[in-house]
């Protein structure tokens, strides 16, 4: 007999059966004897069989010690145990199997372990926590939940020992991660971008249940309380104010979403290493990408070749590309402007990271420390917001932004397969309106102006809305200019608001929270 | 009729528990205050073999006391193997049952007679011949108080000893009442037949699924009437299984703790029923059914 942490653990020897069962009993109570209360385990590592009379014991110490649990059972044993309904009652845990991987390949590495072939079709993740037994148990957890909600992921099947710490082992058949598809067959780099988005709207798409998973925000917000210490006053305050700004969201995030947790597994991918799992706001996952792709060997190119391998300039493309095919546009400045709200979050969790791992004692981890600090110090002057939205593009009204305006909105009416002429109709509408807000919203100031494309499904309509905080104007209250007078007699002006209103199907003005909102709507199909 | 009216409210019973008339260690005059003690309504008491406390117990019933229906638990083997059958609410003064248990006990005389034989020309383990009487006219002497006997002649240090390393170097075939005898022995009283702890057979084996079933049907094809689905030793998953047979069949089911007093450290009333347990038809159909047969 054993005890720890107020659990008192019994180990049972051999058989029992109506033989001795009473006699395992008395003994069992004899040492339990004034343990009232305790955690109770029986190790079950010796017991070779159970008979009825054993479970009948098992039974009745149960009803005495509702903590009951049994550890390292055999299979043998196991199945009587299960058959007969005690693993439904009592935690019951079976012996591991132990596994060696010396000399097998490794195929992943997450936060909380490496993943390695053991043969064709098996997987061992082995966990760095020596004591894994929960992380395991979390893990498969979230990877069924995931499943439910029809996120394709590897389910382990086995716990086993290995070295002095657990793996789980999954089935992962003839399949390959990403990382090594993109090292391998470099041709194949935007065709793993488009299914590594595809699945990452899919994970980001998918909605669960309140309770089931952690709420990254609150993860991000004590990272974010955590740099008080180490930002000046403001700093460390905007930053937690961002932080908290960001709205609840119960969508699903990995929060570990790099090349090697992407499977291919014959012809499907398979998202692996589930322990992260969460729920909130994309802009968290994307600061995690960031940091998987350019953060951490921002300063030492080799990190990522060693971490992924591929090169540096071949994570570059990839996260761009992702990124791009991810808020569904080439838009520099949208893209930038995502990736910085990224790299605020990413910043803040690499200089926690690196300060709690004593970097602050190192001169070659402070001079990172420095250099992280001072980027995030200008991201935080510059960023009121986290959030995005991918199909929002704010810039300066200058005319020489009007092909960037029309370029975005394009890429969203291709998206959408906007018949040609439709699509023709709609760049002559949003040339007129830009223009018009270039010319009178803050006239002779400068201000910006934010276009907005939303396209519904059914039916297929598309609503581009204008957005400026200039002078409170509505140019739908102008008269229609009469076209029937020849062009030198008409007045100047309001001629483009007039074939803007004739070639889409419904223009909407209002003047609200300081903004002039003009809606324009076009019915596709 | 208050106690009819009680029981389907739902009061505590058990049905399943052992005197010294058998290998328990309280007196059958002992059981009604204890059985009241632990708030038990209706309970009868299922010696093995033996339906002794039958004839004691009822008149010792005083008003308020819980109610009593009479018991037994007959072991029986065939060739298939073996079972432990109750009987409930039998007439103990019917031929029928008596020369059922009186077969039950001729049977068991007859092994203990075997074993004292053999620990005398194996061992030289003899016994004074008052206390081979004593033994002898127990109701229901067998392994455990032959053992208490080399104890206290010091033939052996423990009970268990005397058991592992003596009784039990000799494998005796057993005889047994056969099932079809005692479900015939009890229905020909009266009484309702039932299995007892069906999922553990005869104790301590393991009988579940399509196994078990078959060895229903065969027994429903002598009489047998009912299961007993609520047991001491039973997980919930298993009880499940039992009530799924029994509502299959169209069984009764009863409920008991298989308490022996000191000899096993089970708690009177504790069968898994509680409070809230909705009792299943067959269950409330016993305890209207078996009433009728009261005499």
């Amino acid at each position: 007999m054993t005890e720890m942490n107020n659990e008192v653990t019994i180990a049972l020897k051999g058989r029992i059966d109506s033989n001795n069962a009473a006699k395992v009993e008395e003994e069992i109570r004899t040492q339990l004897e004034g343990k009232n209360g305790a955690s109770v385990c029986l190790n079950a590592a010796d017991l070779q069989y159970i008979s009825s009379a054993g479970l009948r014991v098992i039974l009745r110490l149960k009803k005495n010690y509702p903590d009951l649990r049994i550890s390292e059972v055999c299979s043998e044993v196991y199945e009587i145990l299960d058959m007969t309904g005690f693993t439904e009652m009592m935690t019951v845990e079976k012996a591991y199997r132990v596994v060696s991987v010396e000399g097998c390949e490794e195929i992943g590495r997450g936060a909380n372990g490496t993943i390695y072939r053991i043969d064709q079709d098996n997987v061992v993740k082995v966990y760095n926590n020596a004591d894994a037994l929960d992380d395991i148990r979390h893990e498969r957890e979230t990877a069924k939940l995931a499943l439910i909600l029809g996120i394709p992921t590897a389910i382990s099947y086995d716990i086993v020992r290995v070295n002095d710490s657990y793996g789980s082992v999954f089935e992962l058949l003839n399949a390959s991660s990403f990382s090594k598809i993109i090292s391998t067959q470099p041709e194949k780099l935007d065709w793993c971008i488009k299914e590594y988005v595809r699945m990452l709207k899919k994970i980001h798409s998918t909605e669960v249940p309140a309770g089931k998973l952690p709420d990254m925000k609150e993860t991000v917000l004590s990272w974010a309380q955590f740099m008080k210490d180490w930002l000046p006053e403001e700093a460390g305050n905007k930053l937690v104010k961002l932080v908290e700004d960001v709205p609840h969201n119960d969508h699903m995030i990995h929060g570990d979403y790099h090349t090697k947790n992407l499977e291919l597994q014959n012809d499907e991918v398979l998202l692996i290493d589930m322990d992260t799992l969460a729920v909130g706001d994309p802009i968290f996952e994307l600061a995690s990408m960031y940091n998987a792709f350019v953060g951490f060997s921002e300063l030492d190119h080799s990190i990522i070749k060693e971490f992924q391998g591929f090169d540096w300039d071949t994570a570059q493309k990839f996260w761009h590309g992702a990124l791009a095919e991810y808020l569904g546009t080439e838009n520099k400045r949208k893209i930038k402007e995502v990736e910085d709200k990224a790299r605020i979050i990413g910043y803040t969790r690499l200089i926690r990271r690196s300060i709690r791992r004593g970097g602050m004692d190192n001169e070659k981890e402070r001079q990172k420390i420095e250099h992280w600090k001072k980027e995030l110090l200008e991201l935080l002057e510059t960023t009121e917001k986290l959030t995005f939205h991918p199909n929002e593009l704010e810039l300066e009204a200058d005319a020489d932004n009007l092909e960037e305006v029309q370029a975005f909105v394009g890429e969203h009416l291709d998206a959408a397969d906007c018949p040609p002429r439709a699509r023709m109709q709609i760049d002559v509408a949003v040339e007129e309106i830009f223009i018009n807000i270039v010319s009178y919203a803050y006239s002779p100031e400068k201000g910006n102006a934010v276009v907005r494309v939303e396209v519904s499904e059914d039916p297929v309509n598309v609503i581009i809305t204008f957005l400026d905080h200039g002078i409170p104007y509505d140019p739908l209250k102008r008269d229609d200019p009469d076209v029937t007078l020849a062009a030198d007699e008409r007045p100047v002006g309001g001629l483009g608001i007039f074939i803007a209103k004739t070639v889409m199907d419904d223009v909407t003005y209002e003047y609200k929270d300081g903004q002039n909102i003009l809606e324009l709507k076009k019915n596709l199909k | 009729m208050s106690a009819q009216k009680n029981i389907l409210q739902g009061p505590v019973i058990d049905l399943h528990m052992h005197t010294t008339v058998s290998d328990g260690t309280d007196l059958p005059e002992e059981i009604p205050a204890k059985v009241k003690e632990h708030g038990i309504r209706l309970f009868s008491i299922t010696d093995h073999d033996a339906i002794k406390a039958a004839l004691i117990v009822p008149p010792l019933l005083k008003e308020g006391d819980p109610d009593f229906i009479t018991g037994v638990e007959f072991s029986c083997k065939d060739e298939l193997g073996k079972y432990h059958i109750l009987g409930y609410g039998y007439d103990p003064r019917l031929p029928s049952i008596n020369e059922t248990v009186q077969k039950g006990h001729n049977l068991r005389m007859k092994k203990v007679h075997a074993r004292l034989d053999f620990l005398k020309e194996r061992f030289g383990f003899s016994f004074p011949q008052g206390e081979l009487n004593k033994l002898l006219t127990q109701d229901n002497p067998g392994k455990p108080h032959i053992a208490n006997l080399m104890v206290k002649y010091g033939y052996a240090k423990t009970k268990e000893e005397a058991i592992l390393d003596y009784i039990n170097q000799v494998h005796f075939h057993s005889e047994y009442v056969r099932p079809e005898e005692a479900i015939a022995g009890i229905l020909g009283s009266g009484g309702i037949p039932i299995l007892a702890h069906p999922a553990y057979g005869s104790g301590d084996q393991l009988i579940l699924g399509e196994e078990m079933e078959e060895r229903l049907v065969r027994l429903m094809g002598f009489g047998l009437k009912g299961l007993e689905s609520f047991y001491s030793g039973f997980t919930p998953k298993i009880t499940n299984e039992m009530l799924g047979l029994a509502e299959k069949y169209g069984l009764y089911v009863t409920a008991g703790s298989d308490y022996h007093g000191r000899n096993k450290l089970i708690t009177l009333g504790d069968n898994g029923l509680s409070e809230d347990t909705v009792y299943p038809e067959g269950m409330k159909r016993f305890l209207e059914d078996v009433r009728r047969h009261e005499v």
